[in-house]
């Protein structure tokens, strides 16, 4: 269109472009015509054997996933792509969380724990029988084999190989006998002996194999739920190695995954777009018999047993920033979006549901509380804050966390008023912070610490430093709000920039007074995996104590608690770990992180649980509603495009006519 | 004139070494590699993990020399880069291991594709309109239509893809807001609004650079002699001044050519193509040592070579300069 | 081992220019060295041909109006006067009666835009207000003072090390010329915005570090085009007629060579203030623009993008800003032809 404007112009003739411009305009309303704003491609096959729809869910990722190697990746965005090709050896119940329960997935059921040697504990595993890894190049004849122990066995292989840089090497090498020494053995040879056992996984059978640990370790039904344990083919290993062999390059493992999942890989444009597959052999699990919601009786009652995967494809776009998510939502080209800051005020009314038009639009809204708790760290071993209790506990007083949520979360995530999140064993629920928003007595307190009215005694104003990453606008007017709540004091904050890397060498090297930007998202359900957080052993660099807290007392009481089961007792110590932090406030409490989600009216909301990523194997989505939907909501008009053609057509004619040749 | 070849690409290889002295200092002087590998093994990640991690990618290594005993002093990361570079061997990404040679081989597709149709319809157009303003000169319409190329110019490019995407994906549903596909001829749906939007945000400056240009070709002697024989206004236009006035211009856009396979930093991010551009603005956030050094060497290649392509340009233009 | 870095790393501005008379001292200093270099301009022979045919050309004086109310308002925002806390500016103590609202509200709107809960507004505003409930219209007048700091420092930097270097290039040639193109090879070969975002990790965010950063790259043009023209000045007689009274090098360079290059100076400092605005607004799109605190155009744009996806439609932080920098850049880019004109009729 733009080509032919350019020889309109050329041309200069009047005639010319009287005898062209009719059909210009039809060229361009041709071309919006035939062009979709559909940015999907066509499903990867037009029906199922039978003749039914093909199905297909459209879900988004913030990015590629940087591995696909389940002993090695430790993000959320890659575990969106494992959880549906990989599968555990247990896995989280898709609804019940509250609390929350494994189930049995690889293994036939969930397993006993029997008195081992000395202290040592050992786990009795049976694997289901029957159940085969993807068809793949890699295997003889391009069948999946059966999965048997050894598989198991290999994967705990795999953490302790230095080369495969498993993150999770160093907690479980304290449990699991002989992987320790295994990684060191490894370390120092400079490769692994894959055919040296290891002592702590011992195979008693095709199917049967016994978890040794030197010390009771009750999470350890937890890892066996995450990815890290998840059996692997040795084939697969091998076969991807990224070479070239024989004239043909192959992808490396960690590209190419290989599991028992609902789901296969069928394409992968970087960047773009991933697609998953059904598996047509998968049979591992099968859509739960109960623990719904009981709104969703009606719904979900006749999945009851069903056949998973209930879709046939997830098609995974990337989408680096959020605003196009809801653009792309908006015209029903995606099946459900986080409820960002963006979308919120135009969607939400004040009783916290949805505002007419999307109720109208038969949107669905769910909020989803991660086990995840957020917080200000404050240096404990900082020459001001560090000996200076009541300073800190100023500072967590006069800072509004309710106003912060309010103004940047919409308020949809919950105040934390103690470390543990809900849902976990120890959580209070109706425990309050004693160092709480509460401006007076954040004063008070500022004066009893020594500086009144935000001055010293030489009456110099006090300072202190404030750590931030910020790379957007937002951020920038995030840090600017937790400015302006800690001046309320009459001290003065200098707010320092830093990229997430140089925050971290801060933390590293104990070198700030306040930083922002600390959180943690439960690895698994359990007042362990938080508690830990405040552990004198976990000093940066070696942990995430980012707070340098050091109190022997707290450390004796959380390694008592760390080894118990789940009991009245066990919460009772949680309680008191929380009484300590609290008092001693080694950080600003500030969310527990929540998000709303909606979910267009053919994809309804299935699986509950946070811990889940996706869940994409339980979805549903009703395909003859999402296309006329879709219909319904992409009508575009046509007159924009004439009066364009017009207004170009005139502009020429227009200025050659008015300026003949000299 | 191969010799005159020789020489050019010859002088360009300090001036590559020079490049990746400064790009080496800069981001070893930001990130240090041990941040590096906690931002890529994600803030849970053990020191022993960090650990292994710098190890198996020789990122232990001291920075310029190595005064450790035993070890021979030339054993650096930044004279194993420099080396590694000299081969060709681009490395793997740092934050997936991905081999960056297939990084930047499938990124160049996506970004050829926005920026050659971009390249092609923006000259022609530009070109298109900048003649018709010559034949148009000194009256109201040239006035006119220079103001509103500054005022083109005025505008951030940011501005013009945030309204496009606005009115044409959001508004009027025309096309897709975001996304790409490789899927025949229907891949041009994604494409058509960047390229547009990619023309109109370097119109005003170009037309700008064309006019002047034409203008001064319409300032030579050879041209008054041809008007003052009696040729015609559109004759003089479109044959003298089109032909010599397109030799600089070509010149001129000839060292443009080869960052076309760079893509567009800021319309891919905006579009999600996933081209150079975007590996580009990736590496930057991650940050990827690996990807920004590359880039950056092949950036500095690809500018070099532009250098030569002009130099060869006027040489066959005007055979003098060969002799220099 | 690297904590020599960090006393380059501009993480903790250096206090001294925290202080009220040191701020207001280097403004009163900047503008008396501009309108003493303007003085002595006036005298030359050259500009005071310039000045009639620049007088004429009505487009230039009126983009000339435009860029001194800028300068205004940015200077206005750059004059600071003490208070109880710390300090506050000029344009602060102005626009202190507008109260700040709950969130968003169009232009005159009686009541803030939120279909949950909309409150009445405490005043009308002409611009309405951004995400944090604060004037646009005041936003958008400090963000001048933002881009007049980047134009100006950057100017600083790039100018001297620009005009040095190709005089010299120019008037000596030889092993300095190659060392010079060298310089100025080796930093152009690097693709523009990369070095750009590198420069600014290294040494943090910031105006000043963004002005470090913008006049690294920026030199490399300015040494180019003053290094043509000395070398088209040098062939001049009057060169050679100083050479032969037996003047010293320096002089020459001081007292002929650089009044006669100072009009191109001139030129590419209005036309490069453009484009010193508009990268301005790239590098807060990138994520290394300015600061916390900061108002900058760029920084507004950026966040709208956001507001464009929201219903109802949040567009006049978009439009404000959007203006604002399209009319100040217009200006400059249409006075940088005006003179251009004035100082070369035969051109153009």
């Amino acid at each position: 269109m733009r080509l032919l404007a350019v020889r309109l112009c050329l041309m200069s003739s009047p005639a010319f472009h009287m005898r062209y411009a009719p059909l210009l305009g039809v060229l361009a309303s041709f071309m919006v015509g035939a062009c979709s704003n559909n940015p999907h491609p066509a499903p990867y096959q037009a029906e199922r054997e039978g003749g039914t729809p093909w199905v297909v869910r459209y879900a988004a990722t913030p990015e590629d996933p940087r591995s696909l190697d389940p002993q090695v990746s430790y993000d959320s965005v890659s575990r969106r792509v494992i959880e549906p090709v990989y599968e555990c050896l247990l896995e989280y119940h898709p609804f019940k969380t509250d609390p929350y329960e494994l189930r049995p997935c690889l293994l036939a059921t969930v397993p006993e724990k029997v008195d081992g040697l000395g202290a040592g504990v050992i786990y009795r595993c049976r694997l289901k029988e029957g159940i085969f890894f993807h068809d793949d190049p890699c295997f003889p004849a391009g069948r999946g084999r059966e999965v048997v122990a050894e598989d198991v066995h290999f994967a705990f292989q795999r953490i302790a190989d230095p080369k495969v840089e498993c993150p999770v090497v160093s907690t479980l090498q304290d449990y699991v006998l002989g992987l320790g020494d295994a990684f060191e053995l490894a370390r120092k040879t400079g490769s692994f002996d894959y055919q040296a056992p290891i002592p702590g996984i011992r195979i008693t059978g095709r199917y049967t194999f016994e978890i040794h640990l030197a010390q009771p370790y009750p999470q350890l039904l937890y890892w066996l739920a995450m990815h890290f344990t998840a059996p692997v083919p040795r084939e697969a290993v091998a076969y991807y190695d990224g070479k070239v062999h024989d004239g043909i390059p192959r992808d490396h493992f960690r590209f190419h995954p290989v599991g028992t999942g609902p789901f296969k890989i069928a394409e992968w444009n970087r960047g773009a777009s991933i697609r998953l597959v059904r598996n047509p052999k998968y049979q591992t699990t099968q859509f739960p018999d109960g623990g719904w919601v009981p709104e969703q009786e009606s719904l979900l009652r006749p999945m009851a047993g069903r056949a998973l995967p209930i879709i046939d494809e997830v098609y995974l776009t990337v989408f680096k920033e959020s605003i196009p998510v809801f653009m792309l939502f908006r015209q029903g080209y995606l099946d459900g979006m986080g409820l960002g800051k963006d979308a919120f005020s135009s969607l939400m009314t004040p009783t916290r549901d949805l505002s007419d038009k999307y109720k109208q639009r038969g949107v669905g809204l769910y909020r989803i509380t991660e086990p995840s708790t957020f917080y200000i760290s404050l240096n404990t071993e900082d020459p001001v804050l560090g000996p200076n209790r009541k300073l800190r506990q100023a500072l967590s007083a006069s800072f509004n966390a309710q106003a912060y949520l309010d103004v940047f979360f919409n308020s949809v995530p919950i105040v934390a008023e103690q470390l543990l999140p809900p849902g976990i064993a120890g959580y209070q629920k109706n425990y309050k912070n004693p160092y709480g928003f509460n401006l007076e007595k954040a004063k008070a307190l500022l004066a009893e610490a020594g500086y009144p009215n935000g001055r010293d005694a030489s009456g110099k104003t006090l300072e202190l430093t404030f750590d931030v990453v910020a790379t957007g606008a937002n951020e920038r007017a995030m840090a600017e709000f937790e400015q302006k709540q800690f001046e309320q004091l009459g001290i003065r904050i200098k707010v320092i920039e830093n990229t997430f890397a140089r925050l971290m060498e801060k933390q590293d090297q104990g070198n700030f007074q306040i930083a922002s930007g600390s959180g943690w998202m439960a690895d698994y359900p359990d007042p362990e995996n938080f508690f830990f957080l405040k552990h004198s052993k976990n000093i940066p660099p070696v942990g995430k104590n980012e707070s340098r807290y050091r109190n022997p007392e707290y450390d004796r009481l959380f390694e008592k608690m760390a080894a118990m089961e789940n009991s009245p007792e066990r919460e009772a110590i949680a309680h008191q770990l929380n009484a300590i932090l609290a008092e001693d406030v080694p950080e600003i409490l500030n969310m527990h992180r929540s998000v709303y989600a909606l979910n267009q009216p053919w994809a309804p909301h299935v699986a509950e649980n946070p811990l889940l990523e996706g869940g994409f194997k339980y979805a549903l989505i009703d395909h003859d509603l999402r296309e006329k939907k879709r219909r319904e909501w992409n009508e575009h008009p046509l007159w924009p495009v004439w009066g364009l053609v017009s207004v170009i057509i005139l502009t020429v004619f227009g200025s050659v006519r008015f300026h003949r040749e000299p | 004139m191969l010799a005159y070849i020789i020489r050019r690409i010859l002088f360009s290889v300090p001036i590559v070494f020079g490049v990746m002295l400064v790009t080496f200092f800069l981001f070893f002087v930001v990130q240090s590699p041990n941040a590096m590998a906690r931002r890529v093994l994600g803030p849970k990640a053990s020191p022993q993990a960090v650990e292994t991690w710098l190890h198996n990618r020789g990122y232990d290594k001291p920075l310029i020399f190595n005064s450790n005993p035993g070890e021979p002093f030339h054993d650096s990361l930044f004279v194993n880069q420099i080396r590694r570079l000299a081969q060709f061997d681009l490395g793997t990404s740092d934050v997936t291991g991905r081999p960056l040679k297939d990084v930047f081989a499938s990124g160049a597709l996506p970004s050829l594709l926005i920026t050659v149709p971009a390249f092609v319809v923006g000259f022609a157009l530009s070109l298109g309109l900048s003649l018709y303003l010559v034949f148009m000169r000194n009256s109201v319409v040239d006035l006119f239509a220079t103001v509103f190329c500054v005022a083109l110019m005025s505008v951030p490019v940011m501005v013009y893809i945030i309204f496009g995407q606005w009115l044409v994906a959001q508004v009027f549903n025309y096309l897709p807001a975001f996304g790409f596909s490789l899927q025949g001829w229907s891949t041009a749906k994604f494409l058509m609004l960047p390229v547009a939007l990619m023309v109109v945000s370097g119109l005003g400056a170009e037309v700008r650079l064309y006019r002047a240009l034409l203008l001064e070709e319409m300032g030579q002697d050879y041209i008054r002699t041809a008007r003052a024989k009696g040729v015609s206004n559109s004759r003089v236009l479109l044959v003298h001044v089109l032909k010599n006035g397109m030799i600089n211009l070509i010149t001129v856009v000839v060292a443009s050519l080869p960052f076309l396979i760079m893509g567009s930093l800021v319309i891919e991010n905006f579009f999600g193509i996933p081209g150079l551009g975007s590996v580009l603005f990736n590496a930057i956030q991650a940050p990827d040592f690996a990807v920004v050094q590359a880039s950056v060497f092949l950036g500095s290649l690809l500018y070099l070579g532009g250098l030569v392509l002009t130099d060869l340009c006027y040489a066959w233009v005007d055979p003098r300069i060969r002799l220099q | 081992m690297r904590g020599w870095i960090h006393v380059f790393a501009f993480n903790n501005p250096m206090a001294f220019f925290d202080q009220l008379w040191v701020q207001n001292g280097l403004l009163l200093l900047t503008y008396t060295i501009l309108g003493g270099l303007a003085l002595k301009a006036s005298r030359s022979e050259r500009w005071k041909s310039a000045w009639p045919r620049l007088k004429k050309d009505r487009t230039g004086l009126v983009s000339l109006g435009v860029i001194l109310v800028y300068v205004t308002i940015g200077t206005l925002d750059l004059i600071r006067l003490p208070v109880e806390q710390g300090t506050r500016s000029v344009l602060d103590a102005l626009t202190d009666g507008i109260p700040q609202e709950k969130g968003y509200a169009a232009p005159l709107a009686r009541e803030t835009l939120s279909l949950s809960n909309p409150t009445p507004v405490r005043a009308v505003h002409l611009l309405g207000t951004d995400a944090l409930g604060r004037d646009t219209l005041v936003r958008t007048m400090k963000a001048s003072r933002t881009a007049l700091l980047i134009g100006g420092l950057t100017s600083v930097i790039y100018i001297p090390i620009g005009v040095i270097l190709g005089i010299l290039a120019g008037y000596y040639r030889r092993w300095v010329d190659d060392l010079v193109q060298y310089f100025y090879s080796t930093i152009a070969a690097v693709p523009e915005i990369l070095m750009l975002v590198a420069i600014l990790l290294v040494l943090g965010k910031g105006v000043g570090t963004m002005a470090i950063a913008l006049g690294t790259t920026g030199w490399v043009g300015l040494a180019r085009l003053i290094r043509g023209e000395t070398l088209r000045q040098v062939e001049r007689p009057y060169i050679a007629a100083a050479k032969g009274l037996g003047q010293s090098n320096l002089s020459i360079l001081s007292f002929h060579l650089l009044p006669n290059v100072m009009h191109l100076v001139v030129i590419k400092f209005v036309l490069g203030f453009s484009g010193l605005v508009l990268a301005e607004a790239m590098l807060s799109y990138l994520g290394v623009g300015s600061p916390v605190g900061t108002p900058s155009w760029g920084a507004m744009i950026d966040a709208s993008r956001s507001e464009l996806s929201r219903e109802p439609l949040v567009w006049w932080n978009l439009v404000s800003a959007t203006s604002a920098l399209f009319f100040l850049v217009l200006s400059l880019n249409l006075f940088g032809d005006a003179l251009r004109r004035a100082f070369d009729p035969r051109r153009t």
